[in-house]
């Protein structure tokens, strides 16, 4: 087995320009892809790459450049549009929901719309309201997308060719910011190996609980495990990387084992992925439960800016790990040493300024 | 005479149309057909004109009103029976009904029920037929009220910003299902074209098929020539509600006098020779098609969950 470290931030890039390269009909078009900054480096020099008709700027026209999207790629083109922000995908919420994920089966299959759409989940330091949304339950609930959220460098390196070059749907991904610069093993042999590579990952063998995370929380859900089998407490953790066709039999086959479910998502509970798995489980195995689920996400209320609050909005790894052994204890002082408490973005946040 | 046998294929169409839409208010009211239908009689002209005018390898996207643009287009008539009847064999398999028509193989590319958002689709498909360098011609149609939405003003932009081989086929009938256009429009539509950079040109008869032929035809030239984006506007009147099967001149909010003043010019009613010429043929073809809907099975199970992702 040999690895390589690659950060998130350049298997992106790897695989924008190998979306490029490999297809001359793939463009990019976005706020800014062809600025100095590139969609936090994704994007950088290959407009000038590729030239300015397949790397474009935008007009700030979200709605538009969704619709131009189907258009085009109805006429041929494999269109990769970026926001840098999830939130301002909003915008587009028309297109994607009543045109791109209904063009196939509207139609009566005469049409196939193949597209990549990257959302940015800006999630980092004081973003606020409308730069922080974690929008994955919104457009998983939609038939006709599908909707990812790569936690690490090889869920990307396997993901995005996949989904470039062979899938023949549109695919939305939310990447998380604060993954963009961390430092992640990729063993590409394993991913070129993957028979689905937009299903869930296995990611960690273990007894006494089922943990089913997505995006950076599938991070904390290994830290979280590391901590916890000091302990003696053995989790099995399972990335679900793909929100619209979780691995049910993954998930059940695990929960069947532990007897116990614990799900971490970036994003608010309700009516969203959390509530998703707790479905499937209850429809599929019910009574192979023997505790009462439990949910991480954010708090039921908008993202606030000033850092006190949202140190509090977030569940940290010392809720995490707190949730998890009150679960496997059924007791709630259970008495195990849990980590300090201290926000994720300061274990994560390897940037400074305003992004 | 090679201009009347333009004249002739032009008015077949145009007649066919009105023989379709007049089929299915004859068909409605015994429930064959399951699906809200906005009929385009009085409006057959523009589709007719602007497609003829067009190549078969050229595309257009449509409204939730496009049996006249399927048609005109050259999509099959059993076809877009089976699919309004609700039957398998339809064009899509039952599942898009009278609002959804398309026949790719004709180059009609689909139809959207949600005013304006077909707009962006002729754009990026135009700046597909760019990038590829062919001189294919893209055409989204739209009625008044679409120009009021968000997405046609980011689509003219973008349009005219690339210079796209795109052509804006606007059916002015005055209203947004029953607004009027006094109620919805303090801008004036050519003067916004014009701020976009967008050339314009608006035609005052819309019964006039010949003339909007012709005013296509210069405008495809030129897109084919790299004029970039080019804006038509046809002043039309429709003749039944807004959807549905009925006229509801009753309803107050517009005049039937004055549609039957606008009517008088209408060559389907005045032209009665070629009407007579036509007439038996398309009956035909008619009867055939609805004849092809009936007989035709329901779709079922095996079909729910296909070509969903």
């Amino acid at each position: 087995m040999t690895t390589e470290i690659v950060k998130y931030r350049e298997a992106l890039f790897e695989c924008m320009d190998g979306a490029m390269a490999g297809n001359d009909d793939a463009f990019i078009i976005g706020q800014g892809v062809d600025d100095h900054k590139g969609i936090f480096g994704t994007t950088l020099g290959l407009a000038e790459k590729y030239g300015g008709g397949r790397v474009l700027d935008t007009p700030l026209a979200e709605e538009a450049v969704t619709g131009i999207s189907v258009g085009a790629a109805l006429n041929g083109m494999y269109p990769i549009m970026t926001h840098i922000r999830a939130d301002f995908m909003l915008l587009a919420t028309n297109q994607i929901i009543n045109l791109v994920a209904k063009y196939r089966y509207m139609f009566g299959g005469l049409f196939k719309v193949p597209m990549l759409i990257r959302a940015v989940v800006g999630r980092s330091w004081g973003q606020g309201a409308q730069h922080t949304q974690s929008l994955q339950s919104l457009f998983a609930h939609i038939p006709g997308l599908t909707v990812i959220m790569p936690s690490d460098s090889s869920a990307i390196l396997g993901a995005y060719p996949y989904a470039t070059n062979e899938f023949a749907g549109p695919v939305i991904s939310f990447e998380h910011r604060l993954l963009y610069e961390l430092d992640f093993k990729v063993d590409r042999e394993q991913i070129s190996k993957a028979e689905n590579p937009l299903g869930s990952r296995h990611l960690r063998r273990g007894d006494d609980i089922t943990v089913v995370a997505t995006s950076i929380m599938v991070l904390e859900a290994e830290r979280a495990a590391d901590h916890l089998a000091t302990a003696g407490i053995k989790c099995d953790v399972i990335d679900l990387n793909c929100a619209t066709s979780p691995d049910s039999e993954m998930i059940i086959d695990s929960v069947l084992r532990t007897g116990r479910l614990l799900i971490a998502d970036t994003s608010w509970q309700a009516y969203g992925v959390a509530a998703e798995i707790c479905r499937l489980v209850c429809e599929t195995a019910p009574s192979a439960l023997q505790a009462p689920v439990v949910t991480l996400g954010m708090a039921p209320a908008p993202c606030p800016t000033a850092k006190t609050l949202e140190d509090l909005y977030y569940p940290d790894l010392h809720d995490l790990c707190d949730a998890i052994c009150k679960t496997v204890t059924g007791a709630e002082l259970h008495g195990i040493d849990l980590p300090e408490k201290k926000p994720m973005t300061d274990t994560y946040k390897h940037f400074r300024g305003p992004f | 005479m090679p201009s009347q046998d333009l004249y002739t294929r032009l008015f077949h169409d145009a007649l066919t149309i009105r023989r379709v839409e007049e089929r299915i208010i004859e068909l409605y009211p015994f429930d064959k057909i399951q699906s809200p239908v906005h009929l385009s009689i009085g409006q057959e002209a523009v589709a007719v004109g602007v497609c003829h005018a067009l190549r078969q390898e050229d595309w257009v996207f449509g409204t939730y009103r496009s049996h006249a643009v399927y048609i005109a287009k050259g999509g099959d008539l059993a076809l877009m029976f089976a699919e309004l009847y609700g039957k398998v064999t339809g064009v899509s398999e039952g599942k898009a009904g009278s609002m959804h028509l398309a026949a790719p193989e004709v180059g009609m590319m689909g139809s959207s029920a949600v005013v304006a958002s077909s707009i962006p689709h002729a754009v990026g498909a135009a700046f597909a037929a760019k990038h590829r360098q062919s001189d294919q011609v893209n055409v989204a149609f739209f009625g008044d009220g679409a120009l009021e939405e968000g997405v046609a003003h980011e689509s003219l932009n973008f349009a005219s910003l690339h210079n796209l081989p795109l052509i804006l086929v606007c059916e002015d009938n005055g209203f947004a299902a029953h607004s009027p256009i006094e109620s919805r429009q303090k801008f004036n539509r050519l003067e916004l074209l014009d701020t976009y950079k967008i050339p314009t040109q608006r035609l005052e008869d819309g019964l006039d098929f010949m003339k909007i032929y012709e005013a296509m035809s210069e405008l495809t030239a030129k897109v084919r020539g790299g004029g970039g984006p080019q804006y038509l506007e046809i002043k039309t009147m429709r003749a039944r509600e807004h959807v549905g099967p009925g006229d509801d001149f009753e309803a107050g909010y517009r005049s039937r006098e004055e549609f039957e003043k606008w009517s008088i010019n209408d060559p389907l009613i005045r032209d009665t020779e070629t009407v007579a010429l036509l007439e038996a043929e398309i009956s035909q073809a008619i009867d055939a098609a609805v004849d092809f809907a009936e007989k035709s099975e329901w779709p079922g199970q095996a079909i729910l969950l296909t070509d969903v992702v």
